[in-house]
């Protein structure tokens, strides 16, 4: 095994590791650090796929941004109801959790078939991008590529999105709004 | 193997500089404060106290490490830990001299930019897991600080990249002197990229950067949780804030994180407006001052110097300014240096657009 071989599955252990700790953890406060170093891992797994620019954004908006309003959200929450919602008997074979169980079941059958249909070594596309060396370096820049990419194919979604992000601000400010006095 | 064994040289060799700095630096604080407080400072470790910090590290070496009975034990072990890793991990992509960059990546600025903010989580997980009122309470302001003075400290970073159209902190710092394989002028109109010097750093290159430059400064003196923005820690209502718990070995890292970030951002200050490794002497005729200052011993050499005066600025502005309330501060981040850095970033493309 090289170093990326190894540096993949100590990054894909870690993130399971770290997820399943998440999932499973009854200190919600703990849960949201574990996650972090999931979101780490994670990013760890986009350098490695080369998608440098996509993990250093996954740090800056999940690790910056979610996972600080989170624990504001925890913060701003008194110690007694964070304990009443820790203190929450978990019977994993209970029938709340049946549809969950059902759910959750389907997926993976679906997720293990898409794994053994898929056989991405022989992808025609892969192929072809391998013959004409259409590929990409770990030297080469991804941002350049990215942005033109951004400016012409994917424009509508980009502006669509601008506008949600847009609307969900201007919602913000109008909460956070003293009420005028009449 | 050797490309390994350089790796982790470099890291170890960045960890000394950080500590050694830190050394210097508090002991350099604590002369600053009494020379503009009119007291002497320490004076009797030592020649004129010099070796008062080393005596300090000594101390705190000793100390018990104390956890609180009812803090989570977890969180508060680790805390002290991923705020200065965070710190430490933002030096990886920072220029030091021409050819001489722990990690040469091309989105060196974002990664940097990225880091530093996994520090507040730091600040929060200590502030959760001390378990203490006060540290709660710091641990908040200081987020809620780091998180706002984030977005004028961005857009000013992004009018820079504008202007110099990479990421590459190395791209930029060549960019800014008579290195570069562009053309630099000087306000928009005189070429001296055969000049360099002074004229040639980025704040002269595009005079709206002077204005990007004082945002930033302001900002990142936020972002280190320093005077006049240090209300995560006002010894006088929070006793100190996040770090009320820490005892011995698990203060000093704290402390260490914040001499470090000190750093950090004033060198990203020095790379992306004040020219970086470049010299500040020009090219006058015959007397080529600026060819015989580049080079990677200069270079060195002139991001040290450049970045201590940065940092002799923020101590001054320590101990000379009071403390802003928590509304004037967010006043100020939201009303005043947001939409100012909002200006820069238009005039910045503009002038890449039809200036330069």
């Amino acid at each position: 095994m090289n170093m990326v071989q190894v540096m993949f599955y100590l990054m894909a252990a870690i993130a399971l590791g770290s997820a399943l700790y998440v999932a499973a953890s009854k200190n919600l406060v703990r849960s949201v650090f574990m996650f972090f170093i999931t979101l780490f891992a994670l990013a760890g797994l986009y350098v490695l796929s080369l998608a440098d620019f996509v993990a250093v954004t996954q740090v800056v908006v999940y690790v910056g941004g979610i996972l600080v309003l989170i624990l504001f959200a925890f913060m701003l929450s008194g110690r007694e109801s964070l304990a009443g919602l820790q203190q929450r008997q978990n019977h994993i074979l209970s029938v709340h959790n049946l549809p969950a169980f059902l759910l959750a079941t389907l997926f993976l059958v679906v997720l293990v078939n898409i794994i053994l249909m898929a056989k991405v070594d022989n992808l025609p596309w892969l192929k072809q991008a391998a013959e004409q060396r259409n590929i990409i370096q770990p030297t080469d820049g991804t941002i350049q590529n990215l942005g033109i990419n951004l400016m012409t194919n994917y424009l509508l979604p980009f502006e669509a999105i601008s506008i949600l992000l847009l609307m969900a601000l201007v919602g913000a400010a109008h909460l956070s709004r003293k009420e005028e006095a009449l | 193997m050797a490309f390994y064994i350089i790796y982790i040289l470099v890291a170890v060799g960045v960890f000394a500089f950080v500590a050694v700095f830190t050394l210097f630096g508090v002991y350099a604080e604590r002369k600053v404060s009494a020379f503009i407080q009119d007291r002497l400072g320490p004076t009797e470790t030592g020649k004129f106290g010099t070796l008062q910090t080393l005596a300090d590290i000594v101390k705190l070496l000793q100390k018990e490490l104390i956890i609180p009975a009812a803090a989570d034990k977890w969180l508060f072990i680790l805390a002290p830990i991923i705020i200065f890793v965070a710190v430490y991990m933002g030096f990886a992509a920072l220029p030091w001299a021409p050819g001489l960059v722990p990690s040469n990546t091309n989105i060196g600025l974002y990664y940097t930019f990225a880091i530093i903010s996994i520090e507040t989580l730091g600040i929060l997980m200590a502030g959760w897991g001390s378990n203490n009122k006060f540290s709660i309470l710091g641990a908040m302001r200081s987020a809620a600080q780091i998180i706002s003075y984030e977005i004028p400290a961005g857009f000013a970073l992004i009018s820079v990249v504008m202007i110099s159209q990479t990421l590459d902190l190395q791209g930029v710092a060549i960019q800014q002197g008579i290195l570069s394989a562009e053309k630099i002028k000087f306000l928009g109109v005189w070429d001296v990229s055969h000049i360099g010097g002074l004229l040639a750093w980025n704040i002269f290159q595009a005079p709206h950067l002077i204005v990007a430059f004082v945002i930033y400064f302001i900002a990142s003196l936020a972002e280190s949780n320093r005077a006049p923005f240090d209300i995560p820690e006002a010894e006088s209502e929070l006793v100190s804030g996040f770090h009320t718990e820490y005892t011995g070995l698990r203060f000093a890292f704290v402390f260490l994180a914040e001499y470090s970030m000190m750093f950090l951002v004033s060198m990203i200050a020095v790379i992306l407006f004040l020219g970086a490794w470049n010299t500040p002497l020009p090219n006058i005729g015959v007397v080529k001052l600026a060819d015989w200052t580049t080079n990677a011993a200069w270079g060195i050499v002139w991001t040290l110097l450049k970045t201590l005066g940065l940092i002799g600025v923020q101590m001054w502005i320590r101990w000379t300014l009071p403390r802003l309330r928590i509304d004037h501060l967010l006043n100020l981040c939201w009303k005043v240096l947001t939409p100012l850095a909002f200006a820069c970033m238009i005039i910045s493309g503009i002038w890449r657009l039809w200036v330069m």
